[in-house]
């Protein structure tokens, strides 16, 4: 029996093992490659995907579990096609470089602007804390989601 | 990939479905918690079950209830819901700091206390040792029995434990103490720590220390108790440096388990720095 997954609001089946790891079902059967298999151990946040609204590594998520959940990744946090608040402060201040983490990155703080307007400098590099950068050194990053808790 | 077709996840509606279904699956089955450990097994090499039981969704193993003289934790309840929920109680700042820092924060939505209990293999558990120094009791359950036993000697069975039980809970004696939990990860966050120390004390009228409890983490296998360094510190005012001192004295019956991160000697070398920090947190 396949699994029935809600991703970005769209009714998915798979008909992968149930303990298969989630993000490998959304990048081999759903083509959604945003999220990122860097390290497998929820360590790195370059898997991160929101499900039910919460941060979560779909790297430890077994896909069975996701049934029934709400699962949005990177790929649907856009809004009516365009950048949401966090992506659009991200490209003004130059955030970005390799960009493997950041489809993570945008994950971690999309929930954060949304759970916490009134976060600050430190709510935000605890918010990060499962979220990897090896490019940037996480200043303009922080830049940016401050830019965007200013502007929201 | 290891994905036999065989293997299956069954989520479980309730504790006594969850039991039935470990019962019956016996030694291919095991339960799945928050799942941050077994779906690293691939990683240590280690073969995934053919059957899980996810009890993550059972309302029975999500309670906290808070009363008079005790504490008690359902299995299910993740790090970040009991650091929450313990928030406000000081005498559990030891085991608010262990749920609370762990990990990062979307493995700390994910992990349980439960889960964080079983886990024969990881020696760096936070919890372990903050429970113990709470002198905390674990309920375990399998269909038709439950036992009460120390988390002592839960510790001591749990990699032998019969295929069928599962952590149900957790009691935690309330009692009047400070409390405090030291640890250093290699990074500020976020990591793995390389050594833990959990530290609990009553004091008398004139603050020497009447009761003392102090718990090592991730240094050896298996957490355990620091019992010489307890009567160390009984009759004395706790004193951040003494205790140090006294630490320093006695550091030498833990034998480090090494890694490729942290080689064994280190591991004991800090706990020292460890025990005065978690002293002066204590205000000594």
């Amino acid at each position: 029996m396949g699994l029935s997954l809600t991703v970005n609001g769209d009714h998915l089946t798979s008909t992968a093992d149930p303990i298969t790891p989630l993000v490998d079902v959304l990048r081999e059967e759903f083509h959604l490659t945003g999220a990122k298999p860097v390290c497998r151990e929820g360590f790195c946040g370059a898997c991160m995907v929101l499900i039910d609204g919460n941060p979560t590594p779909s790297c430890l998520m077994p896909a069975a579990l996701a049934e029934g959940c709400d699962i949005r990744t990177v790929e649907g946090l856009a809004v009516n096609g365009g950048l949401n608040p966090i992506q659009a402060a991200l490209e003004a201040c130059d955030a970005v470089q390799c960009g493997m983490c950041f489809p993570g990155m945008v994950v971690s703080l999309t929930h954060l602007l949304t759970t916490r307007p009134g976060a600050t400098r430190d709510d935000i590099r605890a918010a990060l804390t499962g979220n990897i950068c090896r490019c940037t050194g996480y200043e303009r990053i922080i830049e940016a989601a401050l830019l965007a808790l200013a502007t929201t | 990939m290891d994905t036999p077709a065989s293997r299956s996840v069954y989520v479980a509606p309730s504790l006594t479905s969850a039991l039935d279904a470990l019962d019956e699956g016996g030694a291919a089955a095991a339960p799945f918690a928050g799942g941050t450990w077994i779906m690293r097994a691939p990683i240590r090499h280690e073969l995934l079950k053919p059957r899980y039981v996810a009890i993550g969704s059972i309302p029975e193993l999500h309670g906290i209830k808070i009363d008079a003289d005790a504490v008690e934790i359902g299995a299910a309840v993740t790090h970040a819901t009991l650091a929450a929920a313990l928030a406000e109680l000081s005498e559990f700042n030891v085991l608010t700091a262990a749920a609370g820092r762990s990990a990062n924060p979307a493995i700390r939505g994910m992990a349980t206390i439960g889960g964080n209990l079983a886990t024969t293999a990881f020696a760096a558990a936070d919890c372990v040792p903050a429970l113990l120094c709470l002198d905390a009791e674990v309920e375990i359950a399998s269909r038709g029995s439950r036992e009460r036993i120390d988390l002592e000697q839960f510790l001591t069975m749990r990699s032998t434990l019969a295929p069928g039980w599962l952590v149900q809970r957790i009691i935690v004696p309330r009692q009047e103490r400070k409390t405090a939990h030291a640890r250093l990860p290699l990074r500020q966050a976020g990591d793995y720590p390389t050594a833990i120390v959990s530290l609990a004390v009553s004091l008398d009228d004139v603050g020497r220390v009447q009761t003392a409890r102090v718990a090592v983490g991730s240094v050896e296998p298996v957490a355990r108790r620091w019992e010489r360094l307890e009567d160390a510190l009984v009759g004395h005012p706790l004193n951040a440096a003494k205790a140090a001192h006294a630490a320093a004295g006695l550091a030498d019956e833990f034998t480090g388990r090494d890694s490729t991160d942290v080689p064994a000697w280190y591991r004991v070398r800090v706990l020292p720095g460890l025990v005065r920090r978690a002293a002066a947190a204590l205000g000594s």
